[in-house]
């Protein structure tokens, strides 16, 4: 089972209980089949002509038996060949319309699910991209992933059949038995008792597949998931020869997956084998009984004839029926967990309209400012307070887990504070919308994340609309354009997932230039530099330098440290000291310590006297 | 809500030209044929399930097809003429047929159901091998979600088409002949009259498959792309989020999305287009028989009507299985869409497979040493030229150089991921080419630039390095890496669960449980790619001091940039654009006052600013 790190009593998902599922706020997920095919409202129009075309071929169908009937007991015992002439062509004459009702149906029903998929998937996205960032990881992506694509095509191939068979083999069973009625009634009466017990033992079976299948659908998901972790990490894998262990381990799913699957199909496929029996059964008290009118004269052959014909379809219809209803237990099941994507409560609160038009001048403040992750029970950080003046250039040092990224998490609103406000140009943040914010905010994660396709396309995610000019511009400053330049097809160089191709420092630059071609006014560098050498990363400073704007740099480099107006110190979530480099060496301890581990001591001071310039050929 | 999309009739479609090779009967082109018979060869693992499947449907036919020859039979018999003696028994008789035709069809479909649900986990596995066996350079070139779209959607595809596909084929292929040669025997003449419809049939199929079997292909093929394009939007959710770019990636997909829903639908119609036709044909055929038959009958008193009742009933029995069978074929094309796929990844090329001469190494001493390699990615530009250098067991080296130097190059070809283009590598003497890929690495130790966490405890996670390791040498392992410390402040300590996105711990903190690992490995050749560059420095000198231990005796390989880290170091190889400009330890190279040096002398003069 996926367990998920961040759960919030609230927030723990899907539990499947004794009486049925739940979603995430703990609501008893009842008729999602009508919450989800209500959707289906839009497509009215196709629906009803879909619907009535079925109709169409099935009167086709329930009428042939009659005719033939007809052409038996009217045409051939009298010998009347202009009976078996006239029905004979009607016959063909109706086949050939319940061909076109059944083409067109093909059209409208085809259109209605693929739409369907279509919408549903564009909307299930649409949620999924405006999680707050702590919903996203709630599911794991694999789950995602399978919700999106298989669990959506089960939904389709329901509505599919649904359109072309769903109404067609109720209606023939119905449509059988009135004719049977219409025939004989005592015969008929025997269909009329067998087939609700069908129809019950039909619905319990549903009640049980749904089950079964949101177990199967589940590891389903762990199975991806498995698989997509050995894809990623393929190089650890081999580099620690885990080859076999991993191998066990997705061969244990595996074969999870595959006993939970057997079971399901099995339990849902006995159902037909008993069925036909039972409906086989009816054939026989029906001739039996028939055999008996004949004989006392109160039916004729043609009757019995009819009512065992109505019989035998209904019997071919059972296994469509009971087809299905396999379909609709898995579509039920599908439906259930798509529910839980819509269902997410938190969404990103956003101020749409909120401060769209002025251009941030970059002046950060945060007040009491706290934070604590969902699973964590102490808080990352706690009261952080200080202003930082716009352009300003501000470095953050602390040691590993200090809280400095969960710092620049919550300027871009990913997170939102748990205490305290933040403010940027005096205004609160969430005051702003978040387009808006995030529009002039150029954010260089630890991790570099780069996309399937060119450098170009990689460096344009930071503005869709820049100009080659820009991107060229924002490439130099970050000085990769060199790097660029020697590549095969310079920006039009294709790099892979993660742009493995790429060394870290050459990632990092990247996504540096991603950020830089935004012009933003607040420049977040987490640790971006850290794969830099030193020449490499004072030029980028002071290119970013002309960027005008407020620059946050987290960093473990004294060196860098110093370039900056001010360092921040934190240690432990809080801000021990916020102060020019040189005021922190003077006052601080834990300051002085990191400068002479890097430096090395008295090193700092002789270096401190002279002079040299750097020329470097 | 949206208002109605495009009119049903007029969906783009795909471009793509109808498969003129596709027939119905006869020959398949060598393709198709190949995948199926591949496909054929996994069912085939279980021969004698299979046999008592295939006895069992011919049971539940023949059985099938005696019972509407029996029920006929009684109608005539007994109603017919009113003769009502031995009914009873007859009806007896009728009841058995049904009791064993339906015991024979929950049997069948049993075993067929173990039988493709263990194709489908074979099928599985040999993926998942085979993923394992591709050299690394294939996974740099392909999307994950589109790799994984192989293993899920596309074996999807083939275990639903298992699970009825071969019984309805059998099935309809055993009625198909025992019905037509019952005909035969009822009246040659219906039976003539029945079979008009076959080369009509014919034709349409023709028609419809050369269609649907390259749109099943196309769809398969959008599945993969949206597969691929949805897992990488997902794990990039912090990117997309903080460049604002939730618009776009909706449109981006929106695309992909409508590629899919159009060949889908066009897939999904021509399709459909298949029972309408065998319904029209059918019913063309009732007409026919009782048509054609009853005037028969009446003029020349060729056929009984008792006969062209039981006749209809079987050209029920003919034409449901020719309908079944033109389904299957058109689901079999699906499945062979999705097989195709699969079967393209388990026909790549394998990582140079070790020599069959390959030897496994007990024991290394850890000397290690270039020889005049050169690498290149693609053929186009040298990364390493001409890289030459020797390292005593024990000794720490250094590889210091601007970023795309090749230092991280040069750590590939240490652990294989890549091989040389020319040039050797020796560890120990022994060329590596000649040992086993995973003998060399489990004599090595890796911290690499990404830390790969997987789900899984932590404690899991770090024992990773060594599986057979106690709790006891684990926290060992963690103590020495200073993970402990951070480990023991979370709520659930070793056992806390870290999710895929490893989430919620610092990249410092995911460091330290990656060198804790290497710890555990306990290697005597370890390997550090820019690992220590995202710790502070505090918590990195007390790593320092805790690798210094552990790298006694061991020869390391370290790529970093901080010269504290690198000062300490036996020997410092400087790389430059693919080649080592500057051999030797910290204090030689400041003395020739050259690219070292000068880098050197960088750090102190930033510092004086």
């Amino acid at each position: 089972m996926i367990k998920i790190m961040f759960s919030k009593p609230k927030e723990i998902s899907s539990m499947v209980g004794k009486d049925g599922y739940f979603n995430l706020s703990g609501q008893r997920l009842e008729g999602i089949m009508s919450k989800i095919f209500g959707r289906l409202r839009v497509y009215k129009l196709s629906i009803t002509i879909a619907l009535f075309l079925m109709l169409t071929e099935l009167a086709v169908e329930l009428v042939q038996p009659l005719i033939m009937a007809k052409i038996i007991d009217d045409g051939l015992a009298h010998q009347d060949t202009k009976v078996v002439l006239i029905w004979g062509g009607l016959l063909i004459v109706f086949s050939l319309v319940a061909f076109a009702a059944g083409i067109i149906n093909t059209f409208y029903s085809s259109h209605v699910c693929q739409n369907f998929g279509y919408s549903l998937r564009n909307e299930l996205y649409q949620i999924i991209q405006y999680f707050t960032f702590s919903s996203s990881n709630v599911f794991a992506s694999s789950s995602l992933i399978t919700r999106l694509t298989n669990d959506i095509t089960q939904l389709q191939n329901t509505i599919f059949m649904g359109l072309r068979f769903l109404l067609r083999a109720p209606l023939l069973i119905v449509g059988g038995i009135v004719m049977s009625f219409l025939v004989n009634v005592k015969l008929a009466l025997i269909l009329a008792v067998t087939i609700p017990l069908i129809v019950i033992m039909f619905i319990w079976v549903i009640k049980i597949g749904r089950k079964l299948f949101q177990s199967v659908q589940k590891k389903l998901d762990h199975v991806n998931s498995v698989m997509l972790e050995n894809l990623t990490a393929v190089r650890l894998i081999r580099a620690y020869i885990r080859k076999q262990f991993e191998r066990n381990r997705f061969t244990q799913t595996s074969e999870e997956l595959k006993n939970l699957t057997q079971r399901a199909l099995r339990i849902m496929e006995t159902t037909v084998p008993l069925l036909l029996f039972a409906m086989n059964l009816c054939i026989i008290a029906i001739l039996w009984i028939g055999s008996g009118q004949i004989n006392t004269g109160e039916a004729q052959i043609g009757e019995v004839v009819a009512v065992i014909n109505y019989t035998l379809r209904i019997t071919s219809s059972i296994s469509v029926v009971s087809m299905l209803v396999m379909v609709i237990s898995r579509s039920k099941s599908s439906a259930d967990r798509i529910q839980e994507i819509i269902d997410i409560e938190e969404k990103d609160t956003d101020n749409p309209e909120g401060n769209r038009k002025s251009k941030i001048k970059g002046k950060i403040n945060f007040q009491h400012v706290s934070f604590c992750y969902p699973s964590n029970r102490k808080n990352t950080i706690g009261n952080l307070q200080f202003t930082i003046q716009p352009k300003e250039r501000i470095a953050i040092l602390g040691a590993t887990g200090s809280g400095k990224t969960t710092l620049f998490q919550l300027i871009p609103r990913l997170y939102e504070p748990t205490e305290g406000t933040i403010l940027i140009d005096d205004k609160r943040i969430d005051s702003y919308s978040l387009n808006a914010l995030r529009k002039q905010i150029g954010y260089v994660p630890q991790e570099s994340m780069l996309f399937t396709g060119t450098i170009k396309e990689n460096i344009m995610w930071g503005n869709p609309n820049a100009t080659f000019e820009e991107v060229v511009q924002a490439a130099k400053d970050a000085q990769i354009h060199e790097t660029i330049m020697l590549m095969p097809n310079t920006y039009d160089t294709r790099i892979g997932q993660k742009g493995v191709n790429l060394s870290g420092g050459q990632k990092q630059r990247l996504s540096i230039a991603r950020a830089l071609v935004r012009k933003p006014s607040i420049l977040l560098l987490d640790d971006s530099t850290s794969a830099l050498d030193l020449k490499t990363e004072k030029k980028l400073l002071d290119a970013v330098a002309s960027y005008q704007c407020t620059l946050l740099l987290i960093t473990q480099k004294v060196s860098t440290a110093m370039k900056a107006d001010r360092v921040m110190l934190i240690e432990n979530g809080e801000i021990v000291s916020f102060a020019p480099h040189d005021q922190l060496y003077k006052t601080n301890k834990l300051y002085q310590k990191i400068v002479e581990s890097q430096l090395g001591e008295g090193e700092w001071e002789n270096a401190k006297g002279t002079n040299r310039s750097i020329s470097l050929s | 809500m949206q208002r109605e999309l495009t009119d049903p009739f007029h969906y783009p479609k795909p471009d793509i030209k109808p498969d003129a090779t596709v027939v119905k009967k006869g020959k398949k082109p060598k393709n198709m044929g190949k995948t199926l018979y591949r496909l054929w060869a996994y069912l085939a693992q279980k021969k004698g399930l299979l046999i008592l499947v295939l006895v069992m449907v011919a049971l539940s036919c023949a059985l099938g097809l005696l019972g509407p020859y029996v029920l006929g039979m009684s109608i005539d018999r007994f109603i017919v003429n009113r003769n009502l003696d031995g009914f009873t028994g007859m009806l007896l008789f009728l009841g058995c047929i049904y009791f064993l035709n339906s015991i024979a069809l929950f049997l069948q479909s049993y075993w067929m159901i173990g039988i493709s649900q263990t194709t489908v986990f074979q099928l599985r596995a040999n993926l998942f091998h085979q993923f394992h066996e591709l050299p690394i350079s294939y996974f740099d070139k392909k999307q994950h979600g589109e790799l994984m779209s192989r293993v899920t959607n596309d074996i999807e595809n083939v275990s639903s088409t298992l699970n009825s596909s071969v019984i309805q084929i059998f099935s309809s292929i055993i009625t198909l002949i025992g019905t037509v040669v019952v005909m035969f025997i009822l009246s040659p003449l219906l039976t003539v009259l029945t079979l008009i419809i076959v080369p009509v049939m014919f034709l349409g199929m023709k028609w419809i498959t050369s269609r649907t079997s390259v749109l099943f292909k196309e769809q398969q093929k959008n599945l993969g792309d949206l597969n691929g394009f949805i897992e990488e939007s997902i794990s990039g959710q912090k990117i997309i989020k903080t460049f604002s770019l939730e618009e776009k990636m909706i449109n981006d997909m929106k695309e992909k999305s409508d590629k899919l829903k159009n060949s889908a639908y066009w897939a999904q119609v021509y399709s459909g287009f298949i029972p309408k036709l065998m319904n029209m044909l059918n019913n063309a055929s009732y007409a026919i028989i009782v048509g054609v038959g009853g005037l028969l009958a009446l003029k020349s008193g060729a056929v009984s009507i008792g006969v062209i009742v039981i006749f209809v009933e079987y050209s029920r029995q003919f034409t449901r299985p020719l309908n079944d069978l033109s389904n299957q074929f058109n689901t079999l094309l699906s499945a062979i869409a999705g097989a195709e796929r699969v079967f393209e990844v388990l026909d790549e090329e394998r990582e140079e497979e070790d020599e069959k001469t390959a030897s496994v190494i007990k024991e290394t001493k850890g000397e290690v040493q270039f020889k005049q390699v050169s690498f290149s990615y693609e053929t186009d530009k040298e990364i390493l030229k001409d890289i030459n250098f020797k390292v005593n067991p024990g000794e720490t080296i250094a590889l210091v150089g601007p970023t795309g130097a090749g230092k991280t190059t040069i750590i590939q070809l240490i652990t294989r991921f890549y091989d040389a283009t020319t040039g050797c590598i020796l560890v120990d003497g022994h060329d590596i080419t000649k040992i086993k890929r995973e003998s060399l690495r489990s004599h090595m130790g890796f911290v690499l630039q990404d830390s790969y966490l997987f789900e899984g405890t932590i404690r899991e996670n770090i024992r990773y390095g060594r599986l057979n390791a106690t709790d006891k040498e684990v926290e060992d392992a963690a103590k020495m890496a200073n993970a402990h410390g951070f480990i023991e402040h979370l709520p659930d300590g070793y056992d806390t669960i870290l999710s895929a996105n490893g989430n919620g711990i610092s990249q410092g903190q995911k460091q330290l449980l990656s060198i804790s690992r290497a710890i555990l490995a306990d290697p005597s050749i370890l390997i550090l790619d820019e690992a220590t560059s995202s710790i502070d420095t505090i918590t990195e000198v007390k790593i320092q001091e805790a690798l210094k231990r552990l790298m006694k005796g061991k020869t390391s390989f370290v790529v970093a940039h901080r010269l504290n880290t690198i000062k300490h170091a036996d020997m410092i190889l400087v790389l430059d654009k693919g080649m080592i400009i500057e051999k030797g330890s910290h204090d030689e190279l400041l003395k020739t006052r050259g690219f070292y040096y000068e880098l050197h002398q960088n750090q102190f003069s930033e510092a004086a600013e």
